[in-house]
């Protein structure tokens, strides 16, 4: 088996990491259980960062701007502090440590992949302020627990999320014939029922029509966050009965009886198991750890182990390995930028994230050019993974990362920036050269192009090395 | 005075409504024609770029944000203080201003609003390509995108192989990508070899520029590609922070300093595109416009209708086309905000008619699903 299996499926080895005798089950093994978060720093919880995005925004809308409404570099420099206070700087930047410090240690670094996975499919994507204080929180409490579920169980948790409900406005949505609908001349807001189905669940391979989004719209309606003078949106998640479509419905030629909060759950059962959903979604596990373009052929286990299992991803994820197991050798799979950065980040064993200890914030000066290193870094090579442009999240193609400009970046960040996080004790040649055999068949080969710098340990000589070792066609693409 | 609807409807509505218009081909349309799209993310205010002069409904509404020493453009509209660009082009015939419009989406959300004005479509998501790249496409112009901005921007998608330049903070030895590249080989690696050459054949200047923050040195570069005869045809530029909720201002506000990163950019295009700029257009992009009313913050809210500035020596005269919906309360879309009366994916489908060589009722059809999108080429444009 290829050492490549080790990047396929994870992020490589570490240094003091060796190839397992047996890499299927060495893997299959690390789907069971959920490893705990190993960040030693402050790992906030959802609630508690809910409240600091209630104080940001209540603070900016409801106090400065009225405040400073004829002065605009004052109201500028009074937003700039209270970003301070609220650590509306801060809290991401955390989040991405947490994040990374977790894929360059865990020992279950294949659960990790999916958790990097499931992520990205139920993603976030760049809105009011949800990556400054609650995509992170997110992940970590929605997404994380329900990896050990089932499916349907991981659907149901994302869609009532509070999360959720404020990226894809299910808040504003009012059944118009129900009491605050009819009140207010409200109606609907369609785009988390559009979403749920096209790109959490059945996908528009269902063939759903405009009428069926509807419908599930008034399905959902009143599932909103409390809003009171003081929290604005960030109040928790409820289902307000006025604000409920009454009244049967139907999707996807199903009847919801009207049955108010409870339609929600049958109607996600429906789309969890629905058999298009089933083969969309592990066409789009397959996708991730196989190759772009995956066939039946390597699909169809999946699918197998899926309905035997009632859709229990601990069962899934294990079929999706073993998949990838069996055809590591004859395809590819391109690494999208921040994945690559982790493989890096293991395998050579970078210095990032940054400490704990200097991670530590204290709400009285912007953040440090160290505490925003990483997440500045994942900025500048494309991949600032909860800031995706669009519901659909960050793209699985190749076709969507190859462009002039970032594949320039990737060369940049190896040349340039790279050597300044390989750590003191490793700035070896012979390190290199470990790390590679570590981690390529075809080590002695890559070793041979950095050969006549093999007495060069300054900064820009390993800029010369690393610029190459990581932007080889076998690094960037398995 | 008081605007009222329909004065400045060139030709009566009936001329919206042309069709059948093939374009001849032309020594003209040998040349390269350049479409130059700048996005104004956050809801450009099109009464603070394009004031109305001397609406005493407005002033009263915008006690705090009202503009001093605007540009004369006509009896009835100004021009912003910080837009002296346009100003300048305006007295040459190459500015040009559509008011009142928008995108068909008047629900004042940026994200879902951006997505649409990017997808030219109804429904915010639902599609997942732009209407720049369609149309592109659709007239077989391939490779000929270039993106100023990192990610490819949802509006050029939909054609293959395009560019980007957004240069990263330092640059990368050309010896050292000259390395990559030999080791590129194999059937599966077609994509990055190509994109590898693309690269490789990047002039000097754009392989040693870094620091993509400075706007200037972006719009410098992109004129000199748009310039080649050779070089890409689209160019796609993002600016942001149009959304001014507080202290907005009139003249040195909030919005006059995004107004002026506009002016900044078609100021260096202008100067440096030369005689291409006789072969380009330029236009802006938003989302939405802003409430007529200031808020508590002297600022606005979102709003429908904007203005789209337009530049370029592809432009048919100076003028202020609007069909003015007036800003008496009834008039206001939901008695708040300047309605539109313009769908402004008309004047995209047109200004992609004219730069592209194509029949504007082909791409209305390959690109906005065939929505009744009325052909203001000839108002607009040089045929």
């Amino acid at each position: 088996m290829s050492l490549n299996f080790y990047r396929r499926v994870a992020f490589g080895l570490s240094p003091n990491e060796k190839p397992d005798k047996d890499p299927l089950n060495w893997a299959i093994n690390q789907l069971d259980t959920i490893p705990d978060l190993l960040w030693p720093g402050t790992i906030p919880t959802e609630k508690d960062l809910r409240k600091k995005y209630g104080e940001w925004v209540y603070g900016d809308r409801e106090v400065l701007r009225k405040k400073f409404k004829n002065d605009k570099h004052a109201y500028r420099k009074a937003k700039d502090e209270l970003r301070i206070k609220t650590g509306e700087r801060y809290f991401e930047l955390n989040e991405h440590a947490i994040r990374h410090f977790q894929t360059k240690y865990s020992k279950q670094p294949v659960f990790e992949r999916f958790w990097l996975f499931w992520g990205n499919h139920f993603a976030i994507s760049e809105k009011d302020f949800l990556a400054e204080f609650s995509t992170g929180p997110y992940q970590r409490e929605i997404i994380r627990p329900n990896m050990v579920k089932t499916f349907e169980d991981m659907v149901q948790s994302v869609t009532t999320s509070w999360c959720m409900i404020h990226h894809l406005d299910n808040s504003e949505s009012f059944g118009p014939n129900s009491k605050k609908g009819m009140e207010w001349g409200e109606t609907i807001n369609e785009n988390h029922a559009r979403e749920l189905l096209e790109l959490h669940t059945v996908s528009p391979n269902a063939g759903y029509t405009q009428e069926d989004v509807i419908q599930l719209a008034y399905i959902m309606t009143g599932w909103a966050h409390k809003w009171d003078r003081k929290n604005l949106e960030t109040g928790d998640i409820w289902f307000d009965q006025e604000m409920h479509q009454k009244g049967d419905k139907i999707v996807l030629g199903v009847k919801y009886k009207n049955d108010a909060k409870r339609e929600l759950a049958k109607v996600i059962h429906d789309l969890a198991t629905h058999p298009i959903c089933i083969k969309f979604v592990s066409t789009k596990l397959c996708r991730h750890f196989i190759t772009d373009e995956p066939t039946d052929e390597m699909i169809n286990p999946v699918l197998e182990a899926w309905n035997k299992s009632d859709g229990n991803l601990i069962e899934i994820h294990k079929a999706v390995i073993t998949q990838a197991y069996k055809y590591n050798e004859n395809t590819h799979k391109f690494h999208p930028p921040e994945i690559w950065l982790m493989q890096l980040s293991r395998m050579f064993d970078l210095n990032i994230p940054l400490s704990f200890e200097k991670m530590n914030y204290t709400f009285k000066s912007k953040p440090n050019n160290r505490q925003r290193q990483l997440s500045w870094i994942l900025r500048e090579i494309g991949h600032s993974p909860y800031r995706a442009k669009q519901p659909n999240g960050w793209s699985d193609l190749e076709v969507d990362w190859v462009s002039p400009e970032l594949l320039l970046r990737r060369f940049w960040f190896a040349s340039v920036e790279l050597p300044m996080l390989v750590k003191s004790g490793n700035r070896s040649h012979g390190f290199i050269l470990s790390c590679l055999k570590n981690n390529f068949e075809d080590h002695e080969n890559m070793a041979s192009l950095i050969d006549n710098l093999k007495f060069g340990t300054s900064d820009y000589d390993l800029g010369q090395k690393y610029g190459v070792i990581c932007n080889l066609p076998g690094v960037l693409k398995i | 005075m008081n605007c009222t609807r329909r004065n400045f409807l060139i030709g009566g509505s009936t001329t919206l409504f042309l069709s059948g218009y093939f374009p001849k081909i032309s020594f003209a349309s040998m040349q390269k024609k350049n479409l130059i799209i700048i996005s104004l993310r956050g809801g450009m205010d099109g009464l603070t770029a394009i004031p109305v002069i001397g609406d005493k409904r407005l002033k009263k509404l915008r006690k705090k944000l009202i503009l001093e020493d605007v540009l004369n453009l006509n009896s009835d509209f100004g021009l912003h203080p910080k837009l002296e660009i346009f100003h300048k082009l305006w007295q040459k015939n190459q500015a040009a201003f559509v008011h009142a419009t928008n995108i068909p989406y008047t629900g004042r959300s940026h994200f879902d609003g951006q997505n649409l004005m990017e997808t030219g479509a109804h429904i915010p998501y639902k599609e997942k390509t732009g209407w720049l790249g369609r149309g592109l496409l659709a007239s077989n112009i391939i490779g000929k995108g270039l993106a100023i901005s990192l990610p490819m921007p949802l509006l050029l998608r939909g054609v293959p192989q395009n560019n980007n330049f957004f240069p990263s903070p330092d640059f990368v030895e050309t010896k050292l990508i000259d390395q990559i590249y030999n080791e590129f080989k194999g059937e599966h690696n077609e994509l990055i070899k190509s994109t590898l050459d693309t690269i490789r054949q990047r002039p000097l200047s754009m392989q040693i520029a870094t620091d993509s923050d400075d706007r200037k040195k972006l719009a410098l570069e992109a004129a000199k590609q748009l310039k080649d005869q050779s070089g890409p045809r689209v160019a796609v530029f993002d600016l942001d922070g149009f959304d001014t909720h507080a202290a907005q201002g009139g003249v040195d506000g909030a919005h006059a300093d995004e107004l002026e990163e506009v002016n900044k950019i078609v100021t260096i295009l202008h100067e440096n595109l030369g005689q291409a700029f006789d072969n380009t257009l330029i236009l802006t992009l938003t989302e939405f416009g802003r409430t007529i009313k200031q808020n508590g913050g002297y600022g606005t809210e979102h709003g429908y209708g904007s203005a789209i500035l337009m530049a370029g020596g592809l432009l048919k005269k100076s003028q202020v086309y609007t069909d003015w919906p007036g800003l008496k309360k009834k008039e206001l879309f939901e008695g708040r905000d300047l309605n539109s009366t313009i769908d402004s994916r008309a004047v995209y489908n047109s200004a992609m008619s004219i730069c592209f060589n194509q029949d504007p009722e082909f791409l209305r059809k390959e690109v906005f699903w065939g929505d009744e999108l009325p052909d203001l080429s000839q108002e607009l444009f040089k045929i």
